[in-house]
């Protein structure tokens, strides 16, 4: 069992990784045929994983309704809004348009969905407004020099503000260019490099939290 | 309670029926000043102008409904450029959320340009696994999309004839939210099959992608609204996006204001409490 739980997978880990470093500098057509064929495969378990995710999803909320939970009533709607999508999708092959015309599916997507998410993103607006007036103060040099910053980026992204400064433009472009290019540039670095030894140490079985916890 | 004190607790109902008369004024009452072009923006512009008749270019609409005011717009301004161009139209998403909305834009824009589905343009909707797909399509295009969004068979459609793989298509530009996005088609993408490769994003992600744009690994990022705008102007085309940026000079100068304002009582009231005798 112990054979199967730790040491089957990390003997997989262990070979496919070191063959999938190993293809990406072979150019031999025997190396991106396997490349293709274990691509396929990805895609295929990765719409497997989509199926995995909702029937979670659905388990999650039986569970709080039937227990009568708090917020029981949200998961009700999460669940009849699921399911009524899940089949009228079904039921029109999940098509948005046929000869023309909008279907049902096509109707939920654009009269519920899109405006949902929309209104949700656009409320950001407000709340970037009130966090902006409540916590954007000078309380000391660095916070001054960031809200002096954050002032001239934020004039001189609009037309107004390079119309009424025109100079707030150009300062705009050198802080994004030089200033936020080299910073963000120097974190990449330090996130890429922290990937490639994360990476190895899962390969060469090191870090094993990917198999889940249990008994050994 | 000071002045200072009352306004530092301003309650930020206030705040929200400030932002929502500033942005909706300038909408029903538009001024139209002049928009600067970057030379980020015009990088992904030139580029499509330099391409020539017959081009591939895919076009991968990466974002959600969520993302649709700014990205939406950069997504017309391309296609009619492209379409103008009469480029051949490759469209797809790696968001299964977008679909539909990618759908969308890509049929109505290709419809008002009077394009054929199949012949000048082809949508090829979204498949499972990001980089795995994006992998797929570099090393065999019809065996990630066997069909495209309406079940047409890709291998017999005229707009692919001699597009076998990601190597065969001329530009690539990934219009992101997020991840997956302008990283993933870089990393799994052109670094691999070298195709050239633009991007455009949502305001928020854009300073993040400015390593990419400086070193060369994309050559023009449409970042935001404002790039959205800039793109409008280049083609002569002014859209929702050149009509959204009055609301968004008068928002961001409300926002400045109260940013003002926060400080000047913040810094009064710590000189009241210095001044205070104890």
């Amino acid at each position: 069992m112990i054979f199967l739980r730790r040491q089957l997978p990390l003997l997989i880990t262990f070979v496919t990784g070191i063959i999938f470093i190993a293809q990406y500098y072979v150019p031999h057509p025997a190396s991106e045929e396997l490349l293709t064929t274990v691509n396929k495969w990805l895609q295929i378990i990765g719409g497997f994983a989509l199926v995995l995710g909702v029937t979670s999803l659905f388990h999650q909320h039986a569970v709080k309704i039937r227990r009568r939970e708090p917020g029981w009533g949200y998961s009700f709607v999460l669940y009849a809004g699921m399911v009524g999508t899940i089949v009228v999708g079904l039921a029109v092959n999940g098509k948005e348009s046929m000869d023309g015309g909008m279907t049902a599916f096509g109707w939920i997507y654009s009269y519920t969905m899109v405006p949902l998410q929309g209104t949700m993103f656009a409320l950001l607006a407000f709340f970037i407004a009130s966090a902006a007036y409540r916590s954007f103060r000078a309380r000391s040099r660095e916070a001054a020099v960031l809200l002096v910053a954050a002032i001239i980026v934020m004039m001189g992204r609009v037309p107004l503000g390079e119309y009424l400064v025109p100079v707030t433009g150009d300062i705009t472009q050198w802080v994004l260019n030089v200033l936020n290019a080299s910073v963000r540039r120097a974190i990449l670095i330090g996130i890429s490099l922290g990937a490639v030894a994360l990476s190895l140490k899962i390969i060469f079985g090191i870090e094993r939290s990917y198999l889940g916890g249990g008994r050994e | 309670m000071t002045l200072a004190e009352k306004m530092l607790r301003l309650d930020r109902r206030v705040i929200f029926l400030l932002i929502g008369v500033c942005t909706l004024i300038p909408l029903l009452y538009p001024v139209g000043l002049a928009i600067k072009v970057s030379p980020e923006v015009r990088g992904v512009y030139d580029y499509i102008e330099s391409l020539p008749e017959g081009s591939v270019f895919l076009l991968s609409l990466d974002f959600d409904p969520a993302s649709k005011p700014e990205l939406y717009p950069q997504a017309v301004a391309l296609l009619r450029h492209a379409f103008r161009k009469n480029l051949r139209v490759i469209g797809m998403t790696l968001w299964v959320s977008g679909t539909g909305m990618a759908d969308q834009v890509v049929t109505q824009t290709a419809r008002d340009m009077g394009k054929v589905n199949g012949k000048d343009y082809v949508f090829l909707g979204w498949s499972p696994g990001v980089s795995s797909l994006i992998i797929t399509m570099g090393q065999d295009l019809y065996k990630a999309f066997p069909s495209d969004y309406y079940g047409n068979a890709t291998k017999d459609l005229a707009v692919l004839q001699g597009v076998q793989t990601l190597r065969d298509v001329n530009y690539v530009v990934s219009l992101a939210a997020g991840t997956a996005g302008i990283e993933t088609w870089y990393v799994f993408g052109k670094d691999k099959y070298r195709f050239e490769l633009g991007g455009g994003c949502t305001g928020v992600i854009a300073p993040g992608l400015y390593p990419l744009l400086r070193s060369g690994q994309i050559n023009g990022l449409i970042g935001g609204l404002r790039g959205a705008a800039e793109y409008e102007v280049l083609i002569d085309k002014k859209g929702r996006a050149v009509a959204g940026m009055d609301a968004q000079s008068v928002t961001h100068f409300t926002i400045i204001g109260l940013v003002i304002l926060c400080n000047v009582f913040y810094l009064s009231l710590r000189r009241q409490r210095t001044e205070r005798p104890s």
